[in-house]
Protein backbone atom coordinates (compact mmCIF):
# COMPACT_ATOMS: atom_id res chain seq x y z
CA UNK A 1 0.00 0.00 0.00
CA UNK A 2 2.60 2.22 1.11
CA UNK A 3 4.28 1.75 -2.30
CA UNK A 4 1.60 2.46 -4.25
CA UNK A 5 1.05 5.79 -2.61
CA UNK A 6 4.51 6.84 -2.90
CA UNK A 7 3.97 5.70 -6.77
CA UNK A 8 0.61 7.81 -7.35
CA UNK A 9 2.92 10.65 -5.51
CA UNK A 10 5.56 10.11 -7.83
CA UNK A 11 3.40 10.22 -10.66
CA UNK A 12 1.77 13.16 -9.68
CA UNK A 13 4.93 14.99 -9.46
CA UNK A 14 6.14 14.20 -12.60
CA UNK A 15 3.18 15.00 -14.19
CA UNK A 16 3.42 18.32 -12.29
CA UNK A 17 6.85 18.72 -13.76
CA UNK A 18 6.02 17.92 -17.44
CA UNK A 19 3.45 19.99 -16.76
CA UNK A 20 5.56 23.10 -15.83
CA UNK A 21 7.87 22.26 -18.68
CA UNK A 22 4.83 22.26 -21.61
CA UNK A 23 4.09 25.88 -19.65
CA UNK A 24 7.34 26.77 -20.00
CA UNK A 25 7.46 26.17 -23.65
CA UNK A 26 4.33 27.39 -24.31
CA UNK A 27 5.11 30.70 -22.59
CA UNK A 28 7.99 31.08 -24.94
CA UNK A 29 6.28 32.66 -28.50
CA UNK A 30 9.37 31.71 -29.88
CA UNK A 31 8.58 27.87 -29.20
CA UNK A 32 5.51 27.98 -30.61
CA UNK A 33 4.85 25.54 -33.39
CA UNK A 34 3.42 26.51 -36.88
CA UNK A 35 -0.06 25.30 -36.12
CA UNK A 36 0.14 27.11 -32.78
CA UNK A 37 1.04 30.60 -34.38
CA UNK A 38 -2.01 29.72 -37.05
CA UNK A 39 -4.06 29.42 -34.11
CA UNK A 40 -2.94 32.86 -32.38
CA UNK A 41 -3.79 34.84 -35.78
CA UNK A 42 -7.04 33.18 -35.85
CA UNK A 43 -7.89 33.87 -32.39
CA UNK A 44 -6.44 37.90 -33.23
CA UNK A 45 -8.61 37.91 -36.30
CA UNK A 46 -11.32 36.86 -33.96
CA UNK A 47 -11.25 39.12 -31.69
CA UNK A 48 -10.61 41.67 -34.39
CA UNK A 49 -13.95 41.30 -35.89
CA UNK A 50 -15.34 41.56 -32.17
CA UNK A 51 -14.25 45.03 -31.53
CA UNK A 52 -14.91 46.28 -35.35
CA UNK A 53 -18.79 45.32 -34.44
CA UNK A 54 -18.30 46.81 -30.55
CA UNK A 55 -16.90 50.19 -32.38
CA UNK A 56 -19.59 50.17 -35.27
CA UNK A 57 -22.40 49.58 -32.78
CA UNK A 58 -24.78 52.00 -33.89
CA UNK A 59 -23.48 53.11 -36.62
CA UNK A 60 -24.38 49.92 -39.19
CA UNK A 61 -27.12 48.17 -39.98
CA UNK A 62 -27.82 44.56 -37.56
CA UNK A 63 -27.33 42.99 -41.36
CA UNK A 64 -23.73 43.96 -40.61
CA UNK A 65 -23.25 43.38 -36.99
CA UNK A 66 -23.98 39.82 -37.70
CA UNK A 67 -21.97 39.29 -40.84
CA UNK A 68 -19.47 40.15 -38.28
CA UNK A 69 -20.33 37.69 -36.14
CA UNK A 70 -20.05 34.82 -38.69
CA UNK A 71 -17.02 35.83 -39.96
CA UNK A 72 -15.92 34.52 -36.49
CA UNK A 73 -17.46 30.97 -36.42
CA UNK A 74 -15.86 30.58 -39.75
CA UNK A 75 -12.52 31.62 -38.65
CA UNK A 76 -13.13 29.69 -35.10
CA UNK A 77 -14.35 26.75 -37.64
CA UNK A 78 -11.61 26.97 -39.92
CA UNK A 79 -8.97 26.76 -36.65
CA UNK A 80 -10.54 24.04 -35.30
CA UNK A 81 -11.02 22.03 -38.21
CA UNK A 82 -7.04 22.81 -38.49
CA UNK A 83 -6.86 20.85 -35.04
CA UNK A 84 -9.32 18.27 -35.17
CA UNK A 85 -10.30 17.54 -39.84
CA UNK A 86 -8.22 13.71 -39.37
CA UNK A 87 -9.48 12.91 -36.00
CA UNK A 88 -11.71 10.24 -38.09
CA UNK A 89 -8.84 8.49 -39.10
CA UNK A 90 -8.31 7.48 -35.04
CA UNK A 91 -12.01 7.71 -34.39
CA UNK A 92 -14.77 6.76 -37.43
CA UNK A 93 -17.39 8.47 -35.80
CA UNK A 94 -15.59 12.34 -35.01
CA UNK A 95 -14.81 12.13 -38.70
CA UNK A 96 -18.83 12.04 -39.14
CA UNK A 97 -19.35 14.62 -36.30
CA UNK A 98 -16.45 17.04 -38.03
CA UNK A 99 -18.50 16.65 -41.85
CA UNK A 100 -21.77 17.36 -39.81
CA UNK A 101 -20.40 20.51 -38.02
CA UNK A 102 -18.74 21.26 -41.50
CA UNK A 103 -22.18 21.41 -43.16
CA UNK A 104 -23.97 22.93 -40.50
CA UNK A 105 -21.46 25.81 -41.36
CA UNK A 106 -21.95 26.07 -45.04
CA UNK A 107 -25.42 25.96 -44.28
CA UNK A 108 -24.73 28.67 -41.48
CA UNK A 109 -22.74 30.68 -44.32
CA UNK A 110 -25.18 30.62 -46.62
CA UNK A 111 -27.29 32.50 -44.49
CA UNK A 112 -24.76 35.23 -44.86
CA UNK A 113 -25.34 38.92 -45.38
CA UNK A 114 -28.53 38.03 -46.40
CA UNK A 115 -31.54 40.68 -45.51
CA UNK A 116 -33.29 39.29 -42.26
CA UNK A 117 -36.96 38.70 -40.65
CA UNK A 118 -37.41 42.28 -38.53
CA UNK A 119 -37.07 41.23 -35.31
CA UNK A 120 -39.63 42.70 -32.14
CA UNK A 121 -36.94 45.37 -31.94
CA UNK A 122 -37.60 46.78 -35.14
CA UNK A 123 -41.20 46.49 -34.68
CA UNK B 1 -49.04 28.12 -69.43
CA UNK B 2 -46.37 29.27 -72.56
CA UNK B 3 -43.45 27.39 -73.16
CA UNK B 4 -41.65 30.87 -73.37
CA UNK B 5 -42.83 31.11 -69.67
CA UNK B 6 -41.36 27.89 -68.48
CA UNK B 7 -37.32 28.45 -69.83
CA UNK B 8 -35.13 30.69 -69.64
CA UNK B 9 -34.21 30.32 -73.69
CA UNK B 10 -36.25 27.63 -75.02
CA UNK B 11 -36.60 23.85 -74.61
CA UNK B 12 -33.19 22.42 -76.41
CA UNK B 13 -31.27 25.10 -74.70
CA UNK B 14 -32.41 24.94 -70.84
CA UNK B 15 -32.74 21.38 -71.26
CA UNK B 16 -28.85 21.16 -72.40
CA UNK B 17 -27.67 23.42 -70.40
CA UNK B 18 -29.51 22.55 -67.28
CA UNK B 19 -28.37 19.03 -67.51
CA UNK B 20 -28.54 17.36 -70.62
CA UNK B 21 -25.30 17.76 -71.83
CA UNK B 22 -23.88 16.55 -68.61
CA UNK B 23 -25.95 12.90 -68.79
CA UNK B 24 -25.10 12.86 -72.30
CA UNK B 25 -21.59 13.29 -71.25
CA UNK B 26 -21.64 10.85 -68.42
CA UNK B 27 -23.11 8.07 -70.61
CA UNK B 28 -20.34 8.64 -73.57
CA UNK B 29 -17.48 8.72 -70.95
CA UNK B 30 -18.75 5.72 -69.17
CA UNK B 31 -19.48 3.90 -72.66
CA UNK B 32 -16.10 5.11 -74.79
CA UNK B 33 -13.56 6.58 -71.65
CA UNK B 34 -13.31 4.19 -69.04
CA UNK B 35 -9.45 4.33 -69.21
CA UNK B 36 -7.23 4.94 -66.09
CA UNK B 37 -5.24 8.12 -68.13
CA UNK B 38 -7.25 11.25 -67.53
CA UNK B 39 -4.52 13.63 -68.76
CA UNK B 40 -6.53 14.13 -72.45
CA UNK B 41 -9.91 14.99 -70.71
CA UNK B 42 -8.37 17.45 -67.72
CA UNK B 43 -6.39 19.35 -70.89
CA UNK B 44 -9.41 19.75 -72.82
CA UNK B 45 -11.77 20.62 -69.23
CA UNK B 46 -9.07 23.39 -68.76
CA UNK B 47 -9.50 24.79 -71.81
CA UNK B 48 -13.27 24.79 -71.46
CA UNK B 49 -12.51 26.14 -68.18
CA UNK B 50 -11.33 29.49 -70.08
CA UNK B 51 -14.32 30.28 -71.36
CA UNK B 52 -17.27 28.88 -68.97
CA UNK B 53 -15.34 28.17 -65.82
CA UNK B 54 -13.23 30.88 -65.04
CA UNK B 55 -15.79 33.18 -66.48
CA UNK B 56 -18.40 31.87 -64.33
CA UNK B 57 -16.61 33.26 -61.00
CA UNK B 58 -15.94 36.54 -63.21
CA UNK B 59 -19.97 36.72 -62.94
CA UNK B 60 -20.23 36.97 -59.50
CA UNK B 61 -17.70 39.15 -58.99
CA UNK B 62 -18.88 41.51 -61.61
CA UNK B 63 -22.17 41.16 -60.24
CA UNK B 64 -21.71 42.10 -56.50
CA UNK B 65 -18.55 45.14 -57.39
CA UNK B 66 -20.14 46.66 -60.39
CA UNK B 67 -22.34 48.34 -58.16
CA UNK B 68 -21.53 50.80 -55.74
CA UNK B 69 -25.09 49.86 -54.13
CA UNK B 70 -24.55 46.97 -54.10
CA UNK B 71 -21.07 47.43 -52.25
CA UNK B 72 -22.70 49.60 -49.61
CA UNK B 73 -25.38 47.09 -49.31
CA UNK B 74 -23.31 43.99 -48.59
CA UNK B 75 -20.08 45.64 -46.63
CA UNK B 76 -18.59 42.67 -45.07
CA UNK B 77 -18.57 40.17 -48.11
CA UNK B 78 -17.66 43.15 -50.35
CA UNK B 79 -14.58 43.57 -47.98
CA UNK B 80 -14.25 42.02 -45.27
CA UNK B 81 -14.36 38.44 -46.29
CA UNK B 82 -11.93 39.27 -48.99
CA UNK B 83 -9.47 39.99 -46.26
CA UNK B 84 -10.34 37.04 -44.22
CA UNK B 85 -9.57 35.32 -47.08
CA UNK B 86 -6.25 37.09 -48.22
CA UNK B 87 -5.37 35.54 -44.48
CA UNK B 88 -6.15 32.72 -45.33
CA UNK B 89 -4.02 32.54 -48.26
CA UNK B 90 -1.33 33.83 -46.90
CA UNK B 91 -1.59 31.41 -44.01
CA UNK B 92 -1.19 28.81 -46.80
CA UNK B 93 1.72 30.49 -48.68
CA UNK B 94 3.38 30.44 -45.19
CA UNK B 95 2.97 27.48 -44.02
CA UNK B 96 1.83 25.12 -47.39
CA UNK B 97 2.21 21.65 -45.59
CA UNK B 98 0.37 22.32 -42.69
CA UNK B 99 -2.02 24.67 -43.17
CA UNK B 100 -3.04 24.71 -47.21
CA UNK B 101 -3.90 21.16 -47.11
CA UNK B 102 -6.71 22.34 -44.97
CA UNK B 103 -7.36 24.77 -46.65
CA UNK B 104 -7.95 22.68 -50.05
CA UNK B 105 -9.92 20.11 -48.00
CA UNK B 106 -12.33 22.68 -46.82
CA UNK B 107 -13.17 23.86 -50.65
CA UNK B 108 -13.51 20.17 -51.46
CA UNK B 109 -16.24 19.74 -48.87
CA UNK B 110 -17.60 23.14 -49.77
CA UNK B 111 -17.29 22.83 -53.69
CA UNK B 112 -20.10 19.96 -53.64
CA UNK B 113 -22.09 21.55 -51.19
CA UNK B 114 -22.17 24.60 -53.69
CA UNK B 115 -23.17 22.43 -56.21
CA UNK B 116 -26.61 21.00 -54.13
CA UNK B 117 -27.44 24.63 -53.12
CA UNK B 118 -27.89 25.62 -57.26
CA UNK B 119 -29.42 22.42 -57.92
CA UNK B 120 -32.06 23.21 -55.65
CA UNK B 121 -32.18 26.70 -56.30
CA UNK B 122 -32.42 25.69 -60.17
CA UNK B 123 -35.24 23.23 -59.13
CA UNK B 124 -37.10 26.08 -57.10
CA UNK B 125 -36.84 28.29 -60.42
CA UNK B 126 -38.42 25.84 -63.04
CA UNK B 127 -41.22 24.27 -60.30
CA UNK B 128 -42.14 27.83 -60.21
CA UNK B 129 -42.33 28.66 -63.71
CA UNK B 130 -44.48 25.48 -64.08
CA UNK B 131 -46.56 26.37 -61.19
CA UNK B 132 -45.56 23.73 -59.10
CA UNK B 133 -45.35 24.97 -55.47
CA UNK B 134 -42.25 24.26 -53.47
CA UNK B 135 -43.68 24.75 -49.55
CA UNK B 136 -41.67 23.59 -46.85
CA UNK B 137 -42.46 19.94 -47.09
CA UNK B 138 -41.69 19.71 -50.42
CA UNK B 139 -38.38 21.70 -49.72
CA UNK B 140 -37.28 19.41 -47.02
CA UNK B 141 -37.78 15.95 -49.26
CA UNK B 142 -35.60 17.99 -52.07
CA UNK B 143 -33.05 19.02 -49.25
CA UNK B 144 -32.59 15.44 -47.98
CA UNK B 145 -31.97 13.78 -51.41
CA UNK B 146 -30.08 16.57 -52.98
CA UNK B 147 -27.34 17.25 -49.61
CA UNK B 148 -27.51 12.98 -49.04
CA UNK B 149 -26.87 12.37 -52.50
CA UNK B 150 -23.48 15.18 -51.96
CA UNK B 151 -23.07 13.53 -48.57
CA UNK B 152 -22.55 10.14 -50.69
CA UNK B 153 -20.47 11.40 -53.46
CA UNK B 154 -18.07 13.09 -50.76
CA UNK B 155 -17.23 9.52 -49.69
CA UNK B 156 -17.47 7.75 -53.07
CA UNK B 157 -15.16 10.59 -54.31
CA UNK B 158 -12.74 10.09 -50.94
CA UNK B 159 -12.93 5.98 -51.28
CA UNK B 160 -11.86 5.95 -55.48
CA UNK B 161 -10.25 9.69 -55.67
CA UNK B 162 -7.49 9.10 -53.12
CA UNK B 163 -4.42 7.33 -53.01
CA UNK B 164 -2.71 6.25 -50.20
CA UNK B 165 -5.03 8.52 -48.14
CA UNK B 166 -3.83 11.79 -50.15
CA UNK B 167 -5.60 13.43 -53.13
CA UNK B 168 -3.74 14.90 -55.28
CA UNK B 169 -5.31 18.78 -55.98
CA UNK B 170 -2.91 21.35 -57.54
CA UNK B 171 -0.28 18.97 -56.93
CA UNK B 172 -0.36 19.50 -53.78
CA UNK B 173 -1.37 16.11 -51.52
CA UNK B 174 -4.58 17.00 -49.64
CA UNK B 175 -5.43 14.11 -47.03
CA UNK B 176 -8.54 12.04 -47.30
CA UNK B 177 -11.11 12.56 -45.23
CA UNK B 178 -11.91 9.90 -43.03
CA UNK B 179 -15.27 8.95 -42.60
CA UNK B 180 -16.86 5.84 -41.14
CA UNK B 181 -18.19 3.22 -43.61
CA UNK B 182 -21.91 2.97 -42.04
CA UNK B 183 -22.54 6.56 -43.48
CA UNK B 184 -22.48 5.16 -46.95
CA UNK B 185 -25.49 3.48 -45.88
CA UNK B 186 -27.00 6.35 -43.79
CA UNK B 187 -26.61 8.60 -46.81
CA UNK B 188 -28.31 6.00 -49.65
CA UNK B 189 -31.16 5.79 -46.93
CA UNK B 190 -31.51 9.74 -46.40
CA UNK B 191 -31.63 10.15 -50.29
CA UNK B 192 -33.82 7.43 -51.61
CA UNK B 193 -36.04 8.70 -48.75
CA UNK B 194 -36.25 12.13 -49.72
CA UNK B 195 -36.74 11.39 -53.65
CA UNK B 196 -39.61 8.92 -52.68
CA UNK B 197 -41.00 11.52 -50.97
CA UNK B 198 -40.46 14.25 -53.43
CA UNK B 199 -41.84 11.99 -56.05
CA UNK B 200 -45.11 11.54 -54.24
CA UNK B 201 -45.70 15.18 -53.78
CA UNK B 202 -44.87 15.39 -57.49
CA UNK B 203 -47.31 12.49 -58.36
CA UNK B 204 -50.42 14.14 -56.38
CA UNK B 205 -49.62 17.55 -58.43
CA UNK B 206 -50.04 15.95 -61.54
CA UNK B 207 -52.73 13.94 -60.26
CA UNK B 208 -54.37 17.38 -59.53
CA UNK B 209 -53.50 19.27 -62.13
CA UNK B 210 -54.22 16.88 -64.96
CA UNK B 211 -51.43 17.51 -66.37
CA UNK B 212 -47.78 15.80 -66.10
CA UNK B 213 -44.82 17.90 -64.95
CA UNK B 214 -42.62 19.50 -67.24
CA UNK B 215 -39.62 17.67 -67.13
CA UNK B 216 -36.85 20.55 -66.88
CA UNK B 217 -38.19 20.77 -63.14
CA UNK B 218 -36.67 17.38 -62.15
CA UNK B 219 -33.83 17.70 -64.65
CA UNK B 220 -31.24 19.94 -62.01
CA UNK B 221 -32.29 17.16 -59.63
CA UNK B 222 -31.41 14.27 -61.65
CA UNK B 223 -28.37 15.79 -62.96
CA UNK B 224 -26.88 16.26 -59.89
CA UNK B 225 -27.62 12.85 -59.00
CA UNK B 226 -25.77 12.16 -62.16
CA UNK B 227 -22.95 14.04 -61.10
CA UNK B 228 -22.64 12.36 -57.84
CA UNK B 229 -23.80 8.68 -57.15
CA UNK B 230 -23.41 7.16 -60.50
CA UNK B 231 -20.72 9.58 -61.52
CA UNK B 232 -18.69 9.65 -58.07
CA UNK B 233 -17.28 6.88 -59.54
CA UNK B 234 -16.08 7.66 -63.27
CA UNK B 235 -12.81 9.76 -62.32
CA UNK B 236 -12.80 11.21 -65.73
CA UNK B 237 -16.06 12.98 -65.52
CA UNK B 238 -15.67 14.55 -62.10
CA UNK B 239 -13.29 16.43 -64.26
CA UNK B 240 -16.09 18.54 -66.14
CA UNK B 241 -18.45 18.58 -63.12
CA UNK B 242 -17.40 21.78 -62.62
CA UNK B 243 -17.67 22.77 -66.30
CA UNK B 244 -21.68 22.02 -66.09
CA UNK B 245 -22.05 23.58 -63.02
CA UNK B 246 -20.85 26.66 -64.43
CA UNK B 247 -22.57 26.36 -67.54
CA UNK B 248 -25.89 26.00 -65.67
CA UNK B 249 -24.79 29.20 -63.66
CA UNK B 250 -24.19 31.37 -66.77
CA UNK B 251 -27.36 31.11 -68.22
CA UNK B 252 -29.17 32.27 -65.05
CA UNK B 253 -26.25 35.24 -64.56
CA UNK B 254 -26.70 36.18 -68.30
CA UNK B 255 -30.50 36.09 -67.85
CA UNK B 256 -29.86 38.65 -64.73
CA UNK B 257 -27.63 40.81 -66.03
CA UNK B 258 -29.77 41.75 -69.09
CA UNK B 259 -32.62 41.99 -66.68
CA UNK B 260 -30.14 44.89 -64.78
CA UNK B 261 -28.83 46.31 -68.36
CA UNK B 262 -31.87 46.30 -70.93
CA UNK B 263 -35.39 46.40 -68.54
CA UNK B 264 -34.29 49.20 -67.23
CA UNK B 265 -36.59 52.34 -67.70
CA UNK B 266 -35.74 53.81 -71.50
CA UNK B 267 -33.38 50.69 -72.63
CA UNK B 268 -33.44 49.49 -75.88
CA UNK B 269 -35.19 46.20 -76.74
CA UNK B 270 -34.16 44.31 -79.07
CA UNK B 271 -32.20 41.01 -80.36
CA UNK B 272 -29.41 43.07 -81.46
CA UNK B 273 -28.57 44.67 -77.92
CA UNK B 274 -29.18 41.43 -76.55
CA UNK B 275 -26.20 40.10 -78.50
CA UNK B 276 -24.41 43.24 -77.72
CA UNK B 277 -25.23 42.73 -74.14
CA UNK B 278 -24.13 39.06 -74.08
CA UNK B 279 -20.91 40.04 -75.67
CA UNK B 280 -19.95 42.65 -73.52
CA UNK B 281 -20.58 40.85 -70.73
CA UNK B 282 -19.25 37.34 -71.92
CA UNK B 283 -16.32 39.12 -72.87
CA UNK B 284 -15.81 41.17 -69.53
CA UNK B 285 -16.19 38.01 -67.76
CA UNK B 286 -13.76 35.73 -69.92
CA UNK B 287 -10.93 38.76 -68.92
CA UNK B 288 -12.18 39.18 -65.50
CA UNK B 289 -11.70 34.92 -65.35
CA UNK B 290 -8.21 34.99 -66.41
CA UNK B 291 -7.45 37.77 -64.17
CA UNK B 292 -8.24 35.92 -61.38
CA UNK B 293 -7.01 32.51 -62.56
CA UNK B 294 -3.59 32.89 -64.34
CA UNK B 295 -3.51 37.03 -63.43
CA UNK B 296 -3.25 36.76 -59.66
CA UNK B 297 -0.87 33.43 -59.52
CA UNK B 298 1.57 34.79 -61.96
CA UNK B 299 1.56 38.17 -59.86
CA UNK B 300 2.82 35.65 -57.20
CA UNK B 301 4.87 34.12 -59.08
CA UNK B 302 7.82 35.43 -56.92
CA UNK B 303 6.91 33.30 -54.15
CA UNK B 304 9.89 30.43 -53.40
CA UNK B 305 6.55 27.60 -54.00
CA UNK B 306 5.62 25.89 -57.53
CA UNK B 307 3.50 27.92 -59.42
CA UNK B 308 0.50 24.69 -59.16
CA UNK B 309 0.76 25.13 -55.50
CA UNK B 310 0.30 29.16 -55.38
CA UNK B 311 -2.71 28.60 -58.39
CA UNK B 312 -4.04 26.28 -56.23
CA UNK B 313 -4.75 28.28 -53.07
CA UNK B 314 -5.22 31.08 -54.40
CA UNK B 315 -7.94 28.84 -56.84
CA UNK B 316 -9.34 28.00 -53.67
CA UNK B 317 -9.76 31.38 -52.46
CA UNK B 318 -11.53 32.71 -55.01
CA UNK B 319 -14.23 29.61 -55.15
CA UNK B 320 -14.82 30.22 -51.50
CA UNK B 321 -14.95 34.12 -52.01
CA UNK B 322 -17.50 32.89 -54.66
CA UNK B 323 -19.46 30.52 -52.65
CA UNK B 324 -20.44 33.24 -50.61
CA UNK B 325 -21.51 36.20 -52.75
CA UNK B 326 -23.33 33.59 -54.61
CA UNK B 327 -25.31 33.10 -51.15
CA UNK B 328 -25.61 37.07 -51.17
CA UNK B 329 -26.85 37.98 -54.29
CA UNK B 330 -29.04 35.36 -55.63
CA UNK B 331 -31.84 35.37 -52.69
CA UNK B 332 -35.30 34.39 -54.54
CA UNK B 333 -36.58 35.90 -52.21
CA UNK B 334 -35.45 38.79 -52.70
CA UNK B 335 -38.03 40.47 -55.47
CA UNK B 336 -35.78 41.68 -58.15
CA UNK B 337 -33.82 38.94 -58.34
CA UNK B 338 -36.73 36.47 -58.18
CA UNK B 339 -38.70 38.75 -61.09
CA UNK B 340 -35.51 38.01 -63.46
CA UNK B 341 -35.66 34.27 -62.72
CA UNK B 342 -38.99 34.43 -64.25
CA UNK B 343 -38.24 35.94 -67.99
CA UNK B 344 -37.41 34.47 -70.72
CA UNK B 345 -34.78 36.03 -73.02
CA UNK B 346 -37.02 36.74 -76.06
CA UNK B 347 -39.04 39.57 -73.44
CA UNK B 348 -35.76 41.66 -73.13
CA UNK B 349 -36.78 41.94 -77.39
CA UNK B 350 -39.64 43.85 -76.56
CA UNK B 351 -40.55 46.78 -74.82
CA UNK B 352 -41.17 46.46 -71.00
CA UNK B 353 -45.11 45.57 -71.18
CA UNK B 354 -44.42 42.67 -70.79
CA UNK B 355 -43.58 43.62 -66.93
CA UNK B 356 -47.54 43.84 -66.78
CA UNK B 357 -48.39 40.12 -67.90
CA UNK B 358 -44.96 38.71 -65.94
CA UNK B 359 -47.13 38.14 -62.19
CA UNK B 360 -49.55 35.93 -64.73
CA UNK B 361 -47.06 34.20 -66.07
CA UNK B 362 -45.13 33.02 -62.96
CA UNK B 363 -48.51 31.92 -61.57
CA UNK B 364 -49.66 29.82 -64.84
Amino acid sequence: MREAVAGVVLAVFAGSARAADVAAAASDPVSATPREAFLAAGIGTMIACGVTSFFLAGRVTERTHVALAMLVVLIGGFCLFTLFGLVGREIPVAGSLVLLGLIGLFKLMNQFEIRRKPTLLDK
Amino acid sequence: MTASALYFVNWWTDTLIIGGLSIVTWVALLVLYQVADTQPIFWFALVLSLVVNYPHFSATVYRLYQSPDNIRQFPVTAWGLPLILFGAVGASFWQPDVIAPYFLMLFLLWSPYHYSGQTIGLTMVYARRAGFPIGRRERMALSAFVFSAFVYGVIRFQQTGSGGGFTDVYGMSVPAFPLPDWMDAAAQAVMWTGVLVFAGFAFVWCLEQKRLMPPIVLLPALTHFVWFVPGASLKSFWIVVPFFHSLQYLLIALVMQLKVRIDGVGGEHSWRRIGAEARRWGSRNILGGMLLFIGLPAAFSWLPLPLMTTAGILAVAVNIHHFFVDGVIWKLRDTATSSALMMNIAEFAVPAVVDLARPKVAEA
